[in-house]
């Protein structure tokens, strides 16, 4: 059957002809949801380097490699979306300062070049020069061309790439700030979608992406020291537990205070997002985003942690909780991959008219199908493999410059 | 200068001058001139051949035709809507016919069933809807009639209309078994015809004590199936043969 008017039999109430078929599909679901996971690991990074948080320190380089590489991998959704990858270097070339959408290339380009980068560099600089030192063919060559020829390992120069990187998070995070708060940004402004139309949207990004991004850290930490057979580091695991706990708190206060705001105001449209939040999007917004979500790994997190009490409320012993921590993370995953989908599937499921509902019937092959979905989301894990591999951030492949003799 | 920030800013240079050189060679020249598009690309759109020629030239040709046109429903629909770009036609009338769409592919682009479109439009189901005939054999495009209810069954449920024709029931009124309410026929999918609901209705007929006639096929109404209605095993609108 024509897949129009398959959709046309689920069509409910009054709906304009231009809104039976969605024009943004999973793939703009997968593009904030990546960008949220940039912008959160960034912050939980940033956590060692200015605020001094000395226990999640054996996440410090691995959030920053797994930030660029899901930034890498950020814009590849919105590429295929657009389904003209080739020109988008035109935003570069031909900037349109009046559109938010294309300013999305600066912040990008913003936050890649001057803060990841850089502080990835300025972070390994020494071990590269050390590393070329030591190794031979390949290896050799990609971290001496890594380090640009800046060889000098002298103690004047590391103080500057400490001091150099300090000042880079400084700057880093508010601009992991602006990266997720303009993709709430493009949403919330678009003032014709009740659902969309709020200045807490930006905001509620921002939170949700910390949240999505500490829990990812959580879970590539555990799995990386259960794969590489090492001890959990578990005052770390505890940690980001706790701040995973305070982060979801912020961010689900955020989301009712949203709620509970619409609510009081009772615009018109409140009937028809009360009727798609209770038949369209009740699996992924009741169940998944707010039950599954929030409130499960809210009650795990504050009863098992010790973001409440120093030994947790209910003292259980260290593998269980970090299976609990793990689960937690990745309930919390599926529930803010859920929030993505409300929010941008959400917004285009009710008709102007406020009189009807339309469905989203997701493809499966194509650009904008499951798979290439699927695949956008499986990248980032096999570049961040590669990168591991390029630039190891575990504490045994850090390099220490030995003292001269007789000082 | 330390030796990381000189070799930054060597990439930070290159970078820049990239850009800059890029932008001289990939954008073109006459971008920005009139607002944020390429300024020349309103002259190459100028200089595109002319393909439609307007109502206004079909009008000194087709006078009498524009004329029942420009009264009727479709007066908001202009002749190229249908006929296609017409410019050259208007070149070389005799030479180059502009194309009518006279199958049954084209009206359904307006007139198909789409809940979206507004109450009242006049809209079929192009499966059912008198199947095979093409549109313009009833309908006369230039001043189509206002839409009116459908005089037959068959109007919309052709498929059936078309087995019961040579079927045995074929001589049967639709509503003989189907009590029909006439609301049926302008909000077909709100209100519903009746189905035959006991076995004695069909028992008029296929009963052995049945005043019809004798060529009719008799059936014992207790002993045949008494647990069933006689449409859950046999197909009313093409029953089987002998």
């Amino acid at each position: 059957m024509d897949p129009l008017q398959e959709v046309l039999r689920q069509v409910t109430g009054y709906i304009y002809p231009n809104e039976v078929e969605l024009h943004w599909g999973l793939l703009v679901v997968v593009y904030p949801y990546l960008t949220g996971l940039v912008a959160g690991a960034f912050i939980l990074a940033s956590l060692v380097r200015i605020f001094d948080v000395k226990e999640v320190q054996p996440t410090y380089r691995l959030a920053l490699l797994t930030a660029l590489a899901y930034l890498i991998v950020a814009p590849l959704a919105l590429l295929a979306h657009l389904g003209h990858p080739l020109r988008s270097f035109e935003i570069f070339l031909t900037p349109n300062f009046h559109s938010a959408m294309a300013m999305f290339g600066f912040v990008y380009a913003w936050y890649l070049m001057v803060v990841l980068l850089l502080e990835i560099w300025l972070d390994y600089r020494k071990d590269m020069v050390l590393w070329a030192q030591k190794e031979t063919g390949l290896r050799r060559w990609v971290h001496r061309l890594l380090t640009l020829g800046a060889n000098d390992i002298s103690p004047n120069a590391l103080r500057f790439d400490r001091r150099a990187s300090r000042f880079i998070t400084l700057i880093g995070i508010p601009s992991a700030f602006l990266l997720h708060g303009y993709v709430g940004f493009i949403f919330g402004s678009v003032k014709a979608n009740p659902w969309w139309s709020s200045v807490l949207i930006p905001v509620v990004f921002l939170f949700s992406a910390i949240v999505s991004g500490i829990a990812l850290m959580l879970l590539i930490y555990f799995l990386s020291t259960l794969l590489r057979a090492k001890p959990v580091d578990m005052p770390c695991m505890d940690k980001l537990a706790s701040f995973l706990f305070y982060a979801l708190v912020v961010d689900f206060s955020l989301e009712m205070l949203d709620f509970i705001h619409r609510l009081y105001e009772a615009e018109e449209s409140i009937h028809i997002l009360s009727q798609l939040v209770f038949s369209r999007l009740f699996l992924s917004l009741i169940i998944l985003q707010a039950f599954l979500g929030t409130v499960v790994p809210l009650v795990l997190l504050g009863s098992v942690s010790p973001a409440l009490r120093r030994k947790g409320i209910l003292a259980l012993p260290e593998e269980l909780r970090r299976l609990l921590y793990a689960g937690a993370a990745i309930l919390i995953q599926i529930g803010i991959f859920s929030t993505r989908w409300n929010v941008v599937i959400g917004g285009q499921l009710f008709s102007k008219s406020l009189r009807g509902l339309t469905v989203y019937k997701m493809q499966l092959m194509g650009l904008e199908g499951l798979f290439t979905s699927a695949f956008l989301l499986l990248l980032p894990i096999l570049l961040l493999l590669l990168l591991i591999y390029i630039l190891p951030p575990w504490p045994e492949s850090e390099q220490h410059v030995e003292a001269p003799a007789g000082d | 200068m330390t030796q990381q920030s000189s070799r930054l800013l060597l990439v930070a240079v290159t970078l820049v001058v990239g850009l800059v050189t890029a932008r001289h060679f990939l954008v073109p020249k006459t971008f920005g001139q009139r607002g944020h598009y390429r300024a020349a690309a309103v002259d190459a759109i100028e200089k595109l051949p002319i393909r439609y020629a307007g109502r206004e030239a079909c009008a000194m040709c087709h006078a009498e035709i524009v004329a029942t046109h420009s009264k009727a429903r479709h007066q908001s629909v202009a002749c190229e809507v249908c006929h296609g770009p017409a410019a050259a036609h208007t070149e070389s009338p005799g030479e180059i016919k502009p194309p009518a769409p006279r199958t049954r592919g084209y009206c359904p682009l307006c007139h198909g069933y789409d809940p979206t479109r507004p109450t009242g439009f006049p809209q079929i189901d192009p499966v059912s809807h008198n199947p095979v005939k093409a549109c313009i054999s009833c309908h006369n495009p230039h001043a189509p009639e206002p839409p009116h209810v459908p005089e037959e069954c068959g109007a919309c449920h052709g498929q059936i209309a078309r087995s019961k024709a040579v079927s045995r029931h074929a001589q049967l009124a639709c509503v003989q078994c189907h009590i029909t309410p006439e609301k049926h026929k302008v909000t077909p999918r709100l209100v519903h015809p009746e189905k035959p609901r006991t076995r004695e209705f069909c028992g008029t007929c296929h009963a052995q004590d049945a005043r019809s006639s004798t060529e009719i096929l008799r059936i014992d109404m207790q002993s045949h199936n008494s647990r069933y209605l006689c449409w859950q095993c046999h197909y009313p609108h093409q029953p089987e043969g002998d």
